[in-house]
C-alpha cells in the first residue's frame, strides 16, 4: 500500500517538477525566461505568449472595476465555476452533517462538560485557553478584512472564509465545546444556505445581458460602481459592481460550512470518547 | 541566482516532507509532516507571486485538513498496522 502512495507521489512529483521548467518568473510574462535558466528577455517568442491572460490583465480592471485581476477572473469571467465549487462545499457539508448527526444522536454530553473555576476548558491548561482568546479576534479580522478587500488586495471569498475557519479550528482544538449545538448548526446553517442564495440571486440580478453579469460595475461612482484608474491606487472599497457582494456571500458560505463540520466532528469525538471510556492520545 | 537556489531547496523540502508523511508508521507524525509541507507550500507559492494561492494553502493545508485529520485520529487509532 505503502509502495502504491509513494508510487503516485512520484509520478506527480515529476509532472510537477517538469512544469517548474516552463515557469516564467514574477514579472516577465512574456515566457523567455524560466526560473531555473535566467535567460534575458530581448527576442520575443511570440509562440509562448498567451493571448486569454493578456486580454485579462489588459482589460480586466476596466471591465469588472476590480483591481485585483485574480478575484475578477475568480468571480466575473469565471463566476460560474465558482458557483460550481460553492454549490460542492454546501453538498459535502450536508452529507457530512447527516453522517455525524447519526453518531452524536442521543450521546449529547451537554452537562459532562468540565471547565475550571473561570470557566475555561479544563482539558487543556491556562496557557492554551488563554492564547485561544488572545488570537482568535486577530484571525477573525484577518479574515474579515480578506473578504471584504477581496476586489482591492490578494484574498477573497474563499480565502477569507477559510481564515476565519482557522479560529473555529482553534476553538475546537483547544477543546472549548459548544454549548448549545442545535442552536449553533441552526444559526451556522442559516448563514451557510444565506450566502448560497445571495450568490445566485446576484447572478440572476444581471439576467438581462447573461447570468452573473457585472451590472454594477463602472456605473458613475453610486453604490459600488467607482471608476478607478489603471495603476496604482490607496484603495476603494466602492468599487468592483458585484464582486464585493459575491465575494461577502462566499466568504459566509466557506466559513460557516466548514465552521459546521468542525464543530460536528469535536462534538462526535466527545460522543465516542464518553461511550469507549474515554481514551487520549 | 538565489530565487533559484531557494527555490531548489525549498522543493527538495517538499520532496521529503510528502515522503516522510507517507513512511510514518505513527499517524500524527506524518498529519504534522504534512502541515511542514503545506507551510513550505505557502512560501513557494508567495515567492512564484501567488498571495491568493498561498493565503488558500496556509488555511485550508497547514491548519484546516491538519486539525481534521488530528480530530480522525483522536476518533480512531494513532498506529498504523
Amino acid at each position: 500500500m505503502k509502495l502504491v502512495s509513494l508510487l503516485a507521489m512520484f509520478i506527480i512529483a515529476g509532472f510537477m517538477f517538469t512544469g517548474i521548467g516552463k515557469l516564467h518568473l514574477p514579472g516577465d510574462p512574456a515566457g523567455n525566461s524560466n526560473v531555473f535558466s535566467q535567460r534575458s528577455s530581448e527576442k520575443t517568442d511570440t509562440a509562448n505568449i498567451s493571448t486569454m491572460d493578456d486580454y485579462y490583465l489588459r482589460n480586466g480592471q476596466m471591465e469588472t472595476g476590480s483591481n485585483n485581476i485574480v478575484t475578477s477572473v475568480v468571480f466575473d469571467y469565471r463566476g460560474f465555476d465558482t458557483l460550481g465549487e460553492a454549490a460542492v462545499l454546501f453538498l459535502v457539508v450536508t452529507s457530512i452533517s447527516m453522517l455525524l448527526f447519526s453518531i452524536i444522536k442521543g450521546k449529547d454530553l451537554e452537562e459532562t462538560v468540565l471547565t475550571d473555576s473561570d470557566g475555561f476548558p479544563a482539558g487543556m491548561t491556562r496557557i492554551v485557553s488563554i492564547g485561544t482568546v488572545l488570537m482568535l479576534p486577530i484571525i477573525m479580522a484577518f479574515g474579515a478584512y480578506l473578504v471584504i478587500h477581496g476586489h482591492l488586495s490578494p484574498g477573497g471569498g474563499f480565502q477569507g472564509g477559510a481564515v476565519m475557519a482557522t479560529g473555529t479550528a482553534l476553538l475546537v482544538i483547544s477543546s472549548f465545546v459548544v454549548r448549545n449545538l442545535q442552536k449553533t448548526y441552526k444559526l451556522f446553517s442559516f448563514f451557510e444556505s444565506l450566502g448560497l442564495t445571495v450568490f445566485i440571486v446576484t447572478g440572476f440580478a444581471g439576467m438581462g445581458i447573461s447570468f452573473l453579469h457585472n451590472f454594477l460595475a463602472n456605473n458613475d461612482g453610486s453604490f459600488l460602481g467607482k471608476v478607478i484608474p489603471l495603476g496604482t491606487n490607496p484603495g476603494f472599497l466602492n468599487s468592483g459592481g458585484i464582486l464585493p457582494i459575491l465575494s461577502t456571500a462566499v466568504g459566509i458560505e466557506v466559513f460557516c460550512g466548514i465552521s459546521i463540520i468542525l464543530v460536528l466532528l469535536s462534538r462526535a469525538l466527545n460522543a465516542r470518547g464518553s461511550q469507549k471510556g474515554g481514551h487520549k492520545c | 541566482m538565489t530565487f533559484s537556489v531557494v527555490l531548489s531547496i525549498l522543493c527538495a523540502v517538499i520532496l521529503i516532507t510528502a515522503v516522510l508523511s507517507i513512511l510514518f508508521r505513527d499517524l500524527m507524525a506524518a498529519v504534522v509532516s504534512y502541515a511542514v509541507f503545506g507551510l513550505v507550500m505557502t512560501v513557494i507559492y508567495f515567492m512564484l507571486d501567488a498571495p491568493d494561492v498561498a493565503i488558500a494553502e496556509a488555511s485550508i493545508g497547514a491548519a484546516l485538513t491538519v486539525c481534521i485529520f488530528v480530530i480522525a485520529i483522536r476518533m480512531t487509532r494513532r498506529r498504523e498496522e
